[in-house]
């Protein structure tokens, strides 16, 4: 009797054994952790001011742009950082990245989002006090610019992420940014925006399989275009975005 | 084995050629006179055997730019890949020594790959705080009359350039290959041409500054402004506005400032209209 007991509680219960880290998993994902991701719109009001986008089509289009170029010279770093959540490692990525992302304005967006970023998960995920430990140091130090890929998957890392949840969060939130910069140009509502949002996930999960698992040397450009348009925001006269 | 080898170093107060050499299907030119006489510049052509890179050419080069030194590498005509054989890649490769207080240009004529061509390109610097570069890489779609517009199968062309032999200061590797996820035609969208130039050091400065500022004038009278909605739009914009702009081009500085080195990037698209 009691053992038929037991055999059904543990049919009950799901098969991964680490819930708390589901919570830290969602936490991480959700645009309310304070990490500044809504200051920037991936080059998205540069595309709209240059006519690159000029319809709902068009920002289809533009996004699934954005996340194949993200996945071919981000998620390296993200997979690389996760594997080896370590002070060198991350030394190493961040100043590999810095020399890789040549277009200014995506540089110091990555730098901004990476800081952000390692602030709140020091702060938050105070069970883990190497996280702060290795941001007091990186700060002292000033060789490091924290640029967001290596810190995402260094903390994605040390919470005991899997290295390909980590590379599919990555670019879960780059989908999650770009769209809600979108809503908020007002070039597409609320309602539309997130079925558009449900309507990429089938090629966002393509892309991240195929950019997924690859070392930094492998990094590269996939959708030069984006580059030239995201550098030509700081032409713009009037912006609602950093980058 | 390297197809090819080239050292320029300073000789009775001359950039000069001191040691040339080059193998098939490499070829260099090297004329003595290019330039106006005051000024002192090596200029070399590189050229390939039968005016293209074949199927499965593997074409390595090094060159040694001596302190004090200035050099040109250059081409006759566009260099044209053929198309692919077999899946086999074709392969060029540099490395450039740049030494201190010397200058590289590097400015050949565009890429042109074929229909199913695939292509590998790679480029290596290495420089002082002091050297200078001029570097223009550039690609157009392909063979535009007979309809081959980014109809190649694979195209990577890396740019690395390393300051004092390990410090990472430019890191950029394009790759534009068929893909079924986004396809490559659309990725280029209307643009023919891509170009990306880097000037890197004290002496191109004031062209630094300049390029900077023309680039920023050029864009700022392409932008629309804060987007209407898009139906609205289409009426009220002139003509001019209601197309992406023919060329697209962004500036930005790269290299930490305490280094004094002051870079610059530029990405142009350039649609089929431009003439180059």
């Amino acid at each position: 009797m009691e053992i038929d007991m037991e055999r059904n509680n543990n049919r009950k219960r799901p098969a991964s054994t680490d819930l708390p880290l589901q919570w830290s998993q969602w936490q991480l994902l959700d645009s309310i952790l304070p990490t500044g991701g809504f200051a920037h719109s991936s080059g998205l009001e540069a595309a709209i001011q240059t006519r690159v986008i000029t319809g709902p089509e068009d920002l289809h289009t533009f996004v699934v742009h954005v996340l194949e170029n993200t996945g071919s010279l981000l998620l390296p770093f993200v997979y690389t950082a996760s594997k080896s959540p370590s002070a060198d490692t991350l030394c190493k990525l961040d100043r590999m990245l810095d020399a890789m992302l040549t277009n200014e304005v995506g540089r110091k967006a990555s730098v901004a989002q990476g800081s952000a970023l390692m602030r709140v998960a020091a702060s938050v995920f105070s069970e883990i006090p190497l996280l702060k430990t290795m941001r007091d140091n990186f700060l002292s130090s000033g060789a490091v610019s924290f640029h967001h890929a290596p810190i995402f998957g260094l903390v994605c890392g040390l919470l005991g992420f899997e290295s390909e949840t980590s590379q599919r969060a990555f670019m879960f939130i780059t989908l999650r940014d770009v769209i809600s910069a979108a809503t908020r140009l007002n070039i597409v509502g609320p309602l539309g925006a997130a079925a558009l949002q449900h309507q990429i996930a089938h090629d966002a999960e393509a892309i991240t399989e195929k950019w997924s698992n690859r070392g930094v040397e492998e990094a590269c450009q996939t959708v030069p275009l984006l580059d030239t348009v995201q550098g030509c925001h700081g032409y713009l006269f009037s912006r609602l975005f950093c980058s | 084995m390297e197809t090819g080898k080239i050292v320029i170093e300073k000789v009775r107060g001359k950039s000069t050629v001191t040691k040339s050499f080059s193998k098939y299907p490499l070829k260099f030119i090297i004329p003595r006179k290019v330039g106006p006489s005051r000024v002192d510049a090596v200029w070399i052509y590189a050229l390939t055997y039968g005016g293209g890179i074949v199927s499965g050419d593997d074409i390595s080069c090094k060159l040694e730019i001596g302190a004090g030194c200035t050099a040109v590498l250059t081409t006759q005509a566009s260099t044209k890949v053929y198309k692919s054989l077999g899946s086999k890649c074709s392969e060029q490769s540099l490395e450039a020594e740049i030494g201190s207080n010397s200058m590289l240009v590097l400015i050949p004529d565009p890429v042109t790959c074929f229909s199913t061509a695939r292509y590998f390109q790679k480029q290596v610097f290495r420089v002082r705080s002091d050297s200078n570069l001029v570097l223009v890489d550039w690609i157009t779609s392909g063979r535009h009359e007979s309809g081959e517009k980014w109809d190649f199968t694979h195209y990577k062309s890396t740019n690395n350039i390393f300051l004092e032999s390990d410090q990472p200061l430019f890191l950029d590797t394009v790759l534009l290959e068929q893909g079924s996820i986004v396809p490559l035609a659309e990725r280029m969208q209307d643009y023919q041409v891509i170009a990306m130039v880097v000037l890197l050091g004290p002496m191109l400065r004031h062209i630094q500054g300049q390029v900077q500022e023309d680039v920023k004038r050029m864009m700022a009278k392409q932008l629309q402004g804060s987007p209407a909605r898009w139906d609205r739009q289409m009426k009220s914009n002139t003509r001019d506005f209601a197309n992406k702009p023919s060329l697209i081009a962004s500036c930005s500085a790269f290299g930490q400032k305490v280094h004094l080195i002051e870079a610059f990037s530029m990405f142009l698209s350039l649609n089929s209209q431009k003439r180059l």
